[in-house]
């Protein structure tokens, strides 16, 4: 035990963990601050559900040791199991017991409490479910099935609370609502929470932290802004948010690229210099509507429109093949394919990986508005 | 690799399963040359010749009865469609000895029909014993396997199928011919087939109706001879056509897919017309021979019994041991279907499909070989258990374990691994888990698996007859011996009994389907 006041709720320290010949993670690292709720994000099959499933104890580690609490859980060899971790999990498929009534799964796991009526009456009221506490699982909707669950795991008043891409069987109306209601619950609860998901969107808005996963590994931890930011490698980049990857020659701080000067963020011993990919945001472009004419010189060619609510991206070609998400600015919002626009960098700051980290990227994991400049003319 | 505490079970399990057929083999192997030469005495090759008779027979009857039957209530106008369809399907609850029983106690030369005519001066109605007597019992207790397996593969495709027969100028019979027929062939055959294979494994029906297939012969065999040498290599010949057959109707149903197009909306019904009245008196026909002739016979000879002093003492003893056979093995063929079920749901793999194989194709030998073996196995390798309750229970529960495998996998596949782990997270122990959430979940299948095990128990003929302790009468073979010695008045009693207990065990049956509430 450390003489920390507080250790952390969780810590995974070097895990490796494999199924037969399939490493699902490897040098895994993980710590999770009381109170917080950490977010794993990263595509289908990165190792993220594995994760949640060796803190909850029913997977155990090849290699590492998990904490809960400063508590050592499991270590090779050695493991405590599930229902002594004192950790609350809320599955995708929810996993409601469908032969007893919402009030029986909430009180499900403070059987031996003696106040645990009014412990359910508290929880089916923070969830919203007075209503419907003698109701079955199968007759209410996805939306309360998935109250239900979290309102069952955090019953015991769990460590920590653990969820499994908890909304993905959901449709999308719903799940932006319940988000923000699950956040406030595990919020106004105090509840450390790890929550895995494949949805950025859905991993910036819920996490207070977010980890983002590939292969296996983390990596890069850090507050939503900053991951977006400043992004460590070009793959954290591509998965969240849209980055454009852009050839940049990079010296006393600046990127130089084909379409205007970027400032690098960080100190300046950390920036690559040379030849280097630097990250665009959609928002870093001002649009202009460009004269009637041909795509020559900095006129870009639209070729796709995605439009969202609030804000309408372009994707556009440049007369070398170059292909490019931005924002259409008011000016060229009723554009539309074929039709051209002028392209300016805005004055911003962002970071560049030198070229050779970058091609260490298979292109299979980039989401698909990455767009690589591996098409510039180089010859 | 699963775990031990689930391969183990059902490794033993399975390994008692296919105990008595690997023990036959082995005997069978050690018999001489001379022996082999059994196999081609005249007498062998009759029973095979006679055998194959008799499933040609009832393969060509089922199909003719079930197929009509099948294509009038799903396809027609005919009046009383769904009456008809409760009506014909019902024989197959129905065990063959108790039709066989009501077939000679009515037809037969003491028989009440017989009777009855001789008091007119009329005589002469043709023998209901050996080969036509045993085809025609036969047939109505299998031709609901065509009917129903026909009936599902007419329901399942579309009838725009037909209509483009139709419309491309084929009259409605010709559609029929070329279009329907060739669709639902697979499932005809499907179901002939089995019927053949019930035929050939019948014990009760033939031995009541003295005809020498091979169940009749093994018995006979095994009861006449110290030397159970023949009767062992019949059994192996019989579980060699029955496998034959199995592996034939296992092709027809993977070489044929599922034509399934989702029926977008019902058949227009054929109009009968006139045709309405011989299709009619296709199903009054079969109704009557099927399902009046045994409820009548019975209650006919019932009331004479009753009339003439029949003593109930004896029917109330043997209801009790048909009861408490029947529920001893509904409940250890549940423990044992537990392990089974888990294993095959929970880790899936090559292991756990070899040990459900073996417990399912020991389901596929005929129950007179399975009772056979076990007895030669039992004098040969455990002598002081022979014909102990213990034995009897045990094979019971082991032969009909498919039955109480089937629903029971049906519940667990839908208790998702994932709710057990919720129960885990929530502070059980797996065996705490196991009995608040798996074991009421699983409840429901468990029911129903036991309901199935103990209505198949009770009417078990040949096990009962060959395992069990001297003097234990049950239902099913107080009717045999009642009704090969000719006291009819005395079988029809525990027949109407065995009547009564499957209609309550179907009840329990579709209790247990509804859903969990």
């Amino acid at each position: 035990m450390k003489p920390t006041p507080a250790p952390p709720a969780v810590r995974m320290n070097d895990i490796s963990k494999a199924f037969g010949p399939i490493a699902a993670l490897a040098g895994f690292e993980l710590e999770v601050r009381r109170g917080r709720i950490l977010c794993l994000l990263g595509p289908s099959g990165c190792g993220k559900t594995t994760a949640l499933r060796l803190i909850a104890g029913f997977e155990q580690p090849d290699r590492g040791v998990v904490e809960i609490n400063g508590r050592r859980v499991a270590a090779p060899g050695s493991s405590v199991p599930p229902e002594r971790r004192r950790v609350g999990m809320v599955f995708q498929d929810f996993a409601l017991f469908p032969h007893l009534t919402v009030r029986q799964n909430v009180g499900y796991g403070i059987r031996r409490d003696p106040d645990r009526d009014v412990r359910v009456d508290e929880l089916l009221e923070l969830v919203g479910l007075t209503a419907d506490a003698g109701r079955m699982p199968d007759h209410l909707s996805g939306g309360m099935q998935q109250r239900v669950a979290v309102a069952r795991a955090l019953a015991p008043r769990p460590d920590v609370i653990l969820l499994d891409e908890p909304f993905s069987n959901l449709d999308q109306a719903l799940r932006t609502q319940l988000r923000a209601d699950v956040r406030e619950i595990l919020r106004r609860t105090e509840t450390t929470a790890v929550f895995v998901t494949h949805d950025q969107e859905e991993a910036l808005t819920i996490g207070d932290e977010v980890c983002v996963m590939s292969r296996g590994r983390v990596e890069q931890c850090g507050v939503p802004e900053i991951i977006y930011a400043e992004p460590a490698n070009p793959f954290v980049a591509g998965f969240v948010g849209i980055a454009n990857l852009v050839h940049a020659d990079c010296r006393d701080g600046e990127a130089h690229t084909r379409l205007g000067i970027a400032r690098l963020i960080g100190p300046r011993e950390r920036q690559p210099s040379g030849r280097a990919l630097a990250v665009l945001r959609p928002e870093h472009f001002e649009t202009s509507e460009a004269p009637d004419g041909p795509a020559g010189g900095d006129g870009w060619r639209v070729i796709d429109r995605r439009f969202s609510g609030g804000e309408l991206l372009f994707e556009v070609q440049g007369s070398d093949g170059l292909r490019l998400w931005c924002e259409a600015g008011p000016q060229v919002r009723r554009l539309t394919s074929g039709d051209i626009v002028r392209l300016r960098l805005r004055d911003i700051e962002t970071v560049a990986f030198s070229v050779g980290r970058a091609a260490e990227v298979p292109h299979e994991q980039q989401s698909p508005a990455v767009t690589e400049s591996e098409s510039s003319p180089r010859r | 690799m699963p775990p031990a505490r689930l391969l183990a079970p059902a490794l033993i399990i399975s390994g008692l399963s296919g105990l008595p057929l690997a023990y036959l083999l082995l005997r069978a192997l050690g018999v001489d040359l001379a022996s082999l030469e059994l196999v081609m005495r005249p007498r062998t090759v009759e029973i095979f010749a006679a055998s194959l008779a008799l499933g040609i027979g009832v393969g060509v009857g089922s199909i003719g009865l079930g197929l009509p039957l099948a294509w009038l209530t799903t396809r027609t106008d005919l009046p009383g469609r769904r009456a008809w369809t409760v009506l014909t399907v019902i024989p197959l609850a129905i065990p063959s000895y108790v039709i066989a029983f009501a077939f000679i106690a009515a037809l037969g030369p003491r028989g009440a029909l017989s009777e009855v005519l001789r008091g007119f001066g009329l005589g002469g109605l043709p023998s209901i014993y050996g080969f036509g007597g045993a085809v025609v019992v036969l047939t109505l207790a299998t031709y609901p396997y065509v009917l129903l397996s026909t009936r599902a593969a007419l329901l399942r495709f579309d009838p725009s199928i037909e209509e483009a027969g139709r419309a491309l100028g084929d009259s409605p019979l010709v559609a029929f011919r070329r279009v329907t027929l060739p669709l639902i062939t697979p499932a005809i055959a499907g179901g002939a087939l089995l019927a053949v294979l019930y035929a050939l494994a019948d014990f009760g029906a033939v031995a009541i109706l003295q005809f020498d297939s091979f169940a009749r012969a093994i018995y006979i065999q095994y009861r006449a001879s110290f030397d159970r040498s023949l009767a062992a290599l019949l059994a192996l010949m019989l579980v060699a056509v029955t496998f034959a057959l199995a592996w034939l109707e296992w092709r027809v149903r993977r070489r044929h897919p599922h034509v399934n197009h989702a029926p977008r909306r019902p058949a227009q019904p054929v109009r009968l017309g006139a045709w309405r009245w011989p299709a009619l008196g296709l199903c009054a026909s079969v109704t009557t021979l099927a399902l009046i002739v045994p409820f009548g016979t019975i209650v006919f000879w019932l009331a004479r019994g009753l009339a003439q002093g029949e003593p109930l003492r004896i029917v109330a003893s043997t209801t009790a041991n048909s009861l408490m056979a029947g529920s001893l093995a509904a409940l250890v063929a549940a423990v044992l279907a537990l392990p089974i079920c888990f294993l095959v749901v929970r880790h899936p793999g090559r292991i756990s499909a070899l040990i459900e194989g073996v417990i399912y194709s020991a389901y596929a030998v005929p129950a007179i070989v399975v009772a056979l073996a076990t007895v030669l196995f039992v004098i040969n390798v455990a002598p002081f258990v022979y014909q102990s309750m213990l034995v009897l229970v045990l094979a019971y529960a082991v032969r009909f374990l498919p039955q109480a495998i089937g629903p029971a996998r049906s519940s667990l596949l839908q208790v998702g691994p994932r709710i057990v782990e919720a129960a885990r997270t929530l502070g059980d122990r797996p065996s705490a888990a196991f009995r608040s959430i798996t074991l009421p979940l699983l409840r429901p299948g468990l029911v129903a698996g036991m309901a199935l095990v103990f209505l198949t128990t009770v009417k078990e003929l040949p096990l009962t007859l060959l395992l069990g302790p001297t003097g234990f009468d049950t239902l099913a073979t107080a009717i045999w011996g009642a009704a090969t010695e000719g006291f009819y008045a005395r079988a029809a009693a525990p027949a109407a009994i065995l009547m009564i207990l499957s209609g309550l065990t179907v009840g329990v049956l579709l209790r247990a389907e509804e859903p969990v509430r």
